[in-house]
């Protein structure tokens, strides 16, 4: 069995009975089968000293169990690591951020408190898993939509904490972004509601989020500041009809005039995420084809080799397909609007209408239904498609690490974010992702998304090189400005070591923040670089 | 654990030995479903053996949420009996995942990675009994029926460990073909 550091096994033990009389026998996990069950399943240490493995696990069903479990925890210092699901895979699934930690696994509270129609929300435990809220919703034939992350097996209370995104218009793809109130144990054993929820007999809490003095919900994502326990949504009605549209720009160059068209559409929320290709190859990871690689051989093509090459190859440089939601009339109407900007502003689009689709999906066509969570439909289809991707070789990855740069949203920054990450591979020897042609992902409206994912073994030696370029990849995005939103475990530290601005100001504040909520820092002690006073050492 | 050639008689042997050997060569035994691949042929076997033995059979396919939230999740909870599969290693990795909310996990699994040339290798990790039958097994066809026979005959009172449990993700390698077979309770 792992000890949480600093604890003694006698006090480990004397918390450990503790935790038993609190939420019975049956829910403390202490033996080395059940504590497995909460590996990560993709960590980049598997099997190593440095892996985060949990040194025990419990699992509360009500409020007042977590805050006994975090008394008892302050009593005897034991460290503990909620989790929803804890299937977030590559940012550390079910494993916690410090090793000997106590895993509260809080699948047990999962009750859907509250759905309502009319007013298109939703209050969850954080048990409550996308497919769960999904079902309820599917079963009573309500007239809402729910935005999923893909893979949907997590919950929406952890995929929001941890800053996760899909696939509809910008104000509900944002997860955290379209939360509305929450209910917290404090690492002290205290619980508080925020925004509307702090009044008694309000009926706003998931109405109106910032009730009146200081908004603190977000100190509550990727931290270690409490237990949310509950949390409101705010829900998509449901549209009429669903209408795809894909259009293709001829030359290299069009891709700064798309991008701008299609940032038109999406900060007026006519449409959900759009999703960018390259009708050359490359897509989203984009590894160069032979012709392309050839072109390469002298490192990054020039702008007029790439205009060359595009003719050349005599298709489309770009493609982007819109998703529009709403009543007929208006997708129809927004779709001619998109060809009639599109064409105007970019000589040469091309338009390619897809199919119009009346929502919702009935229940029998479900299962071939391509594309689930676009439609707000929760799915694992994720898993079977990339199972069979170009990642996978004679010595297939187990996992994979991913990293998610944020760059502005111009062609120009996705050129650069995707040469800088094609260098750093080079740099190590290793195959390229990335290329001229790859595009970016735009979860959140704002700004776009380049990623990269570094396999991860049950290999100790493999791993160690696929930490290098982990970190090759983070420093070198680093210096150019391209931050990652989050991150596994292992990266934390050195990830928040680079929002550095005028010496760790932030990183310094969140100290603060630590110090004075969770003095025994014993909720998830290093999440996002946030250590207690007493582990901090030269970390700080 | 990794094998090698043997006999198709020994597999047998093993499967209907003194450890495996408490239920009936027909029964379903503790199992309450099976999930195979239809894809492989292996997989077949193995469902239409389990069907034998009036094992309800759901074929994986593509969508693996169907299979969990649509087929098992609440049959399992109902009976608490025990699952058997011989799928691809994607269809076992999201299940693992998934049953440990249902605190459950995989209690042994047999990887079948078979090449281009059809040359089958077997890599077991679970009770001693299952290391023994799968030493057993031909490095060729045809064990889907078998590992159908080792399920339906497998008891909860093997002793549990911890080296089953996420041995693999869910990838596959390009060239070969990596079948698993494994018990989830």
């Amino acid at each position: 069995m792992v000890l949480p550091p600093n604890v003694s096994e006698a006090d480990f033990n004397a918390a450990l009975n503790e935790f038993r009389s609190a939420l019975g026998e049956s829910w403390v996990f202490t033996s080395d089968e059940d504590v497995a069950l909460y590996r990560d399943s993709y960590s980049i240490y598997w099997g190593e000293p440095e892996e985060r493995v949990a040194s025990a696990a419990v699992a509360p069903v009500k409020v007042e169990e977590v805050q006994q479990v975090v008394r008892t925890a302050n009593k005897y210092r034991i460290p503990l690591y909620p989790i929803s699901t804890g299937r977030n895979l590559t940012y550390g699934g079910s494993a916690p951020t410090m090793r000997g930690s106590v895993v509260v696994d809080l699948k047990r509270m999962n009750r859907i408190l509250e759905v309502d129609e009319k007013r298109a929300f939703a209050l969850v435990e954080p048990g409550v898993s996308y497919f769960d809220l999904y079902h309820y919703i599917r079963e009573r034939s309500l007239k809402l939509m729910l935005d999923v992350p893909d893979p949907g097996w997590g919950s929406p209370v952890g995929n929001s904490l941890d800053h996760g995104a899909g696939y509809l218009t910008s104000h509900f793809r944002d997860h955290f972004g379209s939360h509305c109130g929450m209910e917290v144990v404090t690492p002290e054993g205290d619980l508080v509601r925020t925004g509307m929820g702090a009044l008694p007999n309000s009926e706003t809490w998931q109405e109106f989020r910032y009730g009146a003095g200081p908004y603190i919900d977000g100190i509550f994502t990727q931290s270690n500041f409490g237990i949310v326990t509950k949390m409101g949504f705010w829900l998509m009605p449901m549209p009429e009809s669903y209408l795809t549209g894909t259009i293709t720009v001829p030359r290299y160059q069009d891709f700064e005039p798309l991008i701008e068209e299609v940032s038109y559409f999406e900060d007026l929320s006519l449409i959900g995420m759009p999703q960018y290709g390259s009708p050359i190859g490359g897509g989203l990871f984009g590894p160069p084809s032979p012709d392309l690689a050839a072109l390469m051989q002298n490192g990054w093509p020039s702008m007029d080799a790439l205009e060359n090459y595009v003719v050349a190859q005599k298709r489309p440089a770009w493609s982007v397909e819109l998703n529009f939601y709403g009543p007929e009339e208006t997708v129809r109407a927004n779709w001619q609007a998109a060809k009639r900007r599109f064409a105007k502003a970019i000589p040469g689009a091309a338009f390619q209408d897809g199919e119009l689709l009346a929502l919702p999906i009935p229940k029998e066509k479900e299962a071939t239904q391509g594309d689930k969570p676009r439609l707000g439909i929760p799915a694992l289809e994720v898993f079977t498609i990339t199972s069979r991707n170009p990642m996978t070789n004679s010595d297939p990855a187990d996992g994979h690490a991913d990293f998610f740069a944020y760059v502005p949203r111009k062609a120009s920054a996705v050129w650069a974010a995707a040469r800088v990450m094609y260098e750093a591979y080079r740099e190590m020897g290793m195959p390229p992702m990335h290329g001229p042609f790859s595009t970016p992902i735009n979860y959140y409206s704002r700004c776009f998304i380049m990623a990269t994912l570094v396999p991860t073994y049950r290999n100790a030696a493999k791993n160690a090189r696929s930490r290098e370029l982990f970190a090759k990849v983070m420093d070198r995005c680093a210096e150019h400005g391209f931050g990652c939103y989050r991150t596994s475990p292992a990266f934390q530290d050195r990830l928040m070591s680079k929002y550095s601005f005028n010496n760790n100001a932030l990183l310094r504040f969140h100290q603060k923040l630590k110090d004075s909520i969770d003095p025994n820092g014993i909720i998830s002690p290093g999440r996002y670089g946030i250590w207690p006073a007493k582990m901090r050492g030269n970390r700080a | 654990m990794k094998f090698g050639a043997a006999g198709l008689a020994g597999a047998l042997a093993a499967v209907h030995g003194p450890v495996l050997g408490a239920a009936r060569a027909d029964s379903p035994g503790l199992l309450h479903c099976a999930v195979f691949s239809a894809r492989f042929r292996q997989g077949v076997a193995f469902a239409e053996e389990l069907q034998r033995r009036h094992v309800v059979t759901f074929s994986a396919g593509h969508d693996i949420a169907k299979l969990w939230y649509g087929d098992l999740e609440g049959g399992m909870s109902q009976t608490g009996g025990l699952i058997a599969g011989l799928t691809d290693r994607v269809t076992l990795f999201c299940l693992e995942e998934l049953a440990r909310s249902a605190g459950m996990r995989v209690l042994y699994r047999v990887d079948h990675v078979i090449d281009k040339h059809g040359n089958v290798e077997h890599t077991a990790a679970g009770p001693a009994s299952i290391l023994e039958a799968t030493r057993k097994l031909v490095p060729a066809s045809g064990f889907g029926r078998e590992m159908a026979v080792l399920a339906s005959q497998f008891e909860l009172r093997e002793p549990k460990d911890t080296a089953a449990l996420k041995q693999t993700g869910p990838f596959s390698p390009e060239n070969k073909v990596a079948l698993v077979s494994w018990v989830i309770a």
